[in-house]
């Protein structure tokens, strides 16, 4: 470990990170460590730099490697060195520094580190102690290791998408690049588990995220619709509301009057949601238990009759306001612009900001968890592309 | 194939000592999805985590239900080895136990709201690192169990609260369930098919996939803080406020652009691509995902499809959504191609392409197979089935994968004898009161 000082203000100070990865998955689990203190070192590709700096968006939608909102989201507190792997002069740079680093992280196409003379074996003779987190599409091992993959088609192979979206109309993805952020988020909670193994035994680590096998086992159904195939040889349906329930329960986005509105009403909040929407016939039909039980259909109808013209009588705070009033679990399908001015997020210091020198002054998502001491801070923006670059090769060779 | 003697032995739980987390104990009062989806990422470190339940409480979401219950609730039933729930639902569920319950423990203690609850939960913080739990704000204070009440028995406890607004502000009370909170902070109103309203999204659970690891992390941020400082602390783990990190590009666009992200589908606006119909779509519901990233790429595929296909540059085709021309034609020439061979002539050409695997193809899947990915488990409680793997592996140590879950109250002699120091006078009077058990009542 280098440089730990007694005087420690954030939990990964005195913790060196090593950035090689071009993309979201592996800039955003070194950006977890930045953010709490570590010293993170993004190594860009001499003249071109991150793909995320080029994927934007950017402002009036101008391409700026500096300006990519992308780039600049998963880079805080980062400093930026530019060096050709290519090259035996990078090859030593990354050796020196990956001497004096905890961990390493990559994503590379599998082999290609070995290619530049920068695999497992080269690093762990320079230090034993390192952690090498290896990010891939799917894995390093097994026949699709070498698999091209996008957010879109990783999903297809990994997320729960064959059960996502309408019955009869194309499975679809989720929205944004949400996928590729857990799979980042993975790969740092495993590079964290791994800095222990090493504090612990001494020992370095290999790790290898397959982004497949991150999107598996995540809790967003998949885990469970493959548990349920496992136990009861049946595959999870496309175009049902909460399918793992298997109730005609009101679960979804819903339209209301000028937007739409989040409903989950679960069993147990049925009874209160009829209770609210107070029509006499709806109150009277749902008394009737076993007539519920046997009419599910001609109940589900006549709920969404009364529903509906009550959810289009009123806007989506007004729905969210009454219905939280009343302890059910209904909200507001909120704009991210609108989720910038809400006062909930205000009053609890959701968004930090800071000025970039090319980007100028912004607001960033802040701490993502509140850690009593240690915690999350924003010291510096993204770095210009080779931004460090003299000052870190002179601390490699004073 | 392992005989069914080694796979029983493979699936009895194990201590290990060689582990990342080797040596921590977790107090375990998470509930459904994100929480436990946590905790089970600390157990394949060595954690030993402990549920804390109670056999008054349906603490894995399902009580008593029997096989007709479940057969009228369709796909609910597939959740219970062979679509039977019976002898014990809250045992055999997939979804609250099977595919989180690998390595973990589980007591009954009596209810946390009585005297006796409490104390017998306290002695067990007195030994324990780490306390987690998922419940609205509200719980933790009023059983008396707040942080001070915690670190007043144990300094160098952790505890993670995960309250999915955090515990202060306007909307701390807000109830809801993953989808309620996606809708809070943005995602929601950005999902659905290319150019359609929120209304046509499918399923998204995201907070519930965003913050089992987020919430490990944190969780272990605070053990590496321990290290140096001697002393545990509060970590207050937003769920909805955690993940705005997952949109912060949109967050910045939101800033110099004014606008807020559309719904876009499948499609992407530097490249072209989508799901396509192929032909065993219509009987199977069989599907590929193809995404075309450069001209190169666009002229290898315009290639493939061949001469009647309308001929575009790369440039008129980024972007475009599922009511293009383009993609009608392609979704033409796809219908008219069986998949099997598809997918591989496609990564032959470096396109990025794969089919949307359901849960059957994914458990006998090749490629998951060679890697070891799904582990054969028996559980006295669910009979022998394939289990998940892990997220992630380590080439320096094997990731804990012992017992498959733990059954109500598995572990009660251990928790209770062996940690908290019960006689077997004292054990079966508790056994005779009801509150350390098996069954739920």
């Amino acid at each position: 470990m280098t440089g730990e000082s007694s005087s420690q203000k954030q939990v990964f100070n005195g913790l060196r990170v090593l950035d090689l990865s071009r993309w979201i998955p592996g800039e955003f689990a070194a950006k977890m460590f930045a953010d709490f203190g570590a010293d993170v070192i993004k190594v860009e590709k001499p003249g071109e730099g991150s793909l995320t700096r080029h994927a934007g968006p950017f402002p009036g939608d101008q391409p700026d490697p500096e300006r990519s909102a992308l780039f600049l989201n998963l880079n805080t507190n980062k400093r930026s060195i530019e060096v050709d792997l290519s090259t035996d002069e990078g090859r030593s740079q990354i050796l020196a520094l990956a001497a004096s680093s905890d961990v390493v992280i990559e994503s590379f196409r599998p082999g290609v580190m070995e290619g530049f003379g920068l695999g497992w074996d080269d690093l762990k003779k320079v230090n034993p102690k390192l952690v090498f987190t290896r990010i891939s599409n799917f894995g390093q091992t097994g026949p699709n290791a070498h698999w091209e993959a996008t957010a879109l088609t990783i999903q297809a192979a990994g997320g729960p998408m064959r059960a996502t979206g309408a019955a009869g109309r194309r499975p679809h993805q989720k929205p944004g690049n949400l996928p590729l952020y857990v799979i980042g988020r993975t790969a740092a909670e495993a590079t964290l588990g791994a800095l222990f193994q090493v504090r612990r035994r001494g020992v370095g680590v290999q790790i290898d995220v397959s982004s497949q096998e991150v999107l598996l086992f995540s809790g967003d159904r998949r885990a469970a619709y493959l548990q349920n195939a496992s136990y009861s040889g049946v595959n999870a349906p496309r175009g049902l509301r909460a399918p793992h329930r298997g109730l005609l329960l009101p679960t979804g986005p819903y339209a209301c009057k000028g937007g739409f509105v989040m409903l989950y009403i679960a069993a147990h909040f049925m009874p209160r949601m009829i209770e609210l929407l107070g029509n006499a016939e709806l109150i009277e039909f749902y008394a009737d238990s076993d007539y519920v039980d046997s009419h599910p259909q001609e109940l589900w109808e006549l709920f969404h009759a009364v529903l509906n013209p009550w959810l289009e009588s009123h806007t989506k705070e007004e729905i969210m306001a009454i219905a939280q009033k009343a302890n059910l679990s209904i909200t507001a399908i909120t704009s991210v612009q609108d989720m910038l001015k809400e006062p909930h997020y205000r009053d609890r210091g959701v968004f930090s900001s800071i000025e970039h020198a090319k980007a100028g002054s912004l607001e960033y998502p802040g701490r993502p968890f509140i850690l009593t001491r240690g915690g999350w801070a924003l010291t510096s923006p993204a770095p210009l592309r080779g931004e460090h670059t003299t000052s870190i090769l002179s601390e490699v060779n004073p | 194939m392992n005989s069914s003697d080694e796979i029983r032995a493979d699936s009895a739980l194990k201590r290990r000592d060689d582990l990342p987390l080797s040596g921590i104990r977790v107090l375990d009062l998470t509930l459904v999805w994100s929480g436990p989806g946590a905790t089970v990422l600390l157990g394949d470190l060595g954690a030993e985590i402990i549920k804390v339940e109670c056999t008054t409480r349906a603490t894995r979401g399902v009580g008593i239900v029997t096989s007709k219950q479940a057969a009228q609730r369709g796909y609910f039933a597939a959740a219970f080895p062979d679509s039977t729930p019976e002898p014990r639902a809250f045992n055999r569920t997939a979804v609250m136990n099977g595919w989180h319950g690998r390595n973990k423990l589980s007591v009954t203690l009596p209810p946390l709201e009585s005297a006796y609850g409490r104390e017998l939960f306290l002695r067990l913080v007195a030994i324990s690192d780490v306390v987690i739990e998922n419940n609205s704000a509200r719980v933790l204070p009023k059983l008396g169990l707040d942080y001070d009440d915690l670190r007043s028995v144990n300094p160098r406890i952790v505890v993670v609260r995960m309250a999915a607004l955090g515990l202060s502000g306007p909307m701390t009370h807000f109830i809801g369930y993953g989808p309620n909170f996606n809708a809070l902070v943005g995602i929601a109103d950005m999902d659905g098919y290319d150019g359609e309203d929120p209304i046509t999204a499918g399923e998204n659970y995201h907070m519930d996939e965003s913050s089992p690891a987020g919430a490990a992390f944190a969780t272990m941020a605070a053990l590496w803080e321990r290290e140096t400082s001697g002393e545990g602390q509060a970590v207050e783990f937003p769920q909805a406020e955690h993940l705005m990190h997952e949109i912060g590009e949109f967050i910045i666009d939101a800033q110099v652009n004014d606008r807020s992200p559309k719904a876009l589908g499948n499609s992407h606006a530097t490249m072209l691509q989508n799901v396509f119909p192929v032909a065993e779509t219509a009987s199977d519901d069989r599907w590929i995902a193809v995404s075309i990233r450069t001209s190169a790429e666009w002229d290898a595929l315009q290639a493939l499809v061949g001469g009647e296909f309308t001929p575009r540059s790369f440039d008129d085709v980024c972007g475009a959504m599922g009511g293009d021309p383009v993609i009608k034609e392609l979704d033409a020439w796809f219908a008219s191609q069986p998949i099997d061979q598809l997918v591989e002539t496609l990564q032959g050409l470096r396109i990025p392409a794969a089919e949307t695997l359901s849960e059957l193809q994914v458990l006998a899947d090749p490629h998951l197979q060679a890697r070891g990915w799904f582990r054969r488990k028996y559980h006295p409680e669910t009979g022998e089935h394939l289990y998940l793997g892990h997220p992630w592996t380590a080439d320096s140590f094997d990731l804990a994968h012992s017992r498959p879950l733990p059954a109500m109250g598995e572990d009660n002699e251990y928790v209770y004898k062996e940690l908290l120091g019960f006689s077997d006078d004292e054990y079966q009077a508790g056994e005779a009161a009801g509150f350390i058990g098996v069954e739920l009542t």
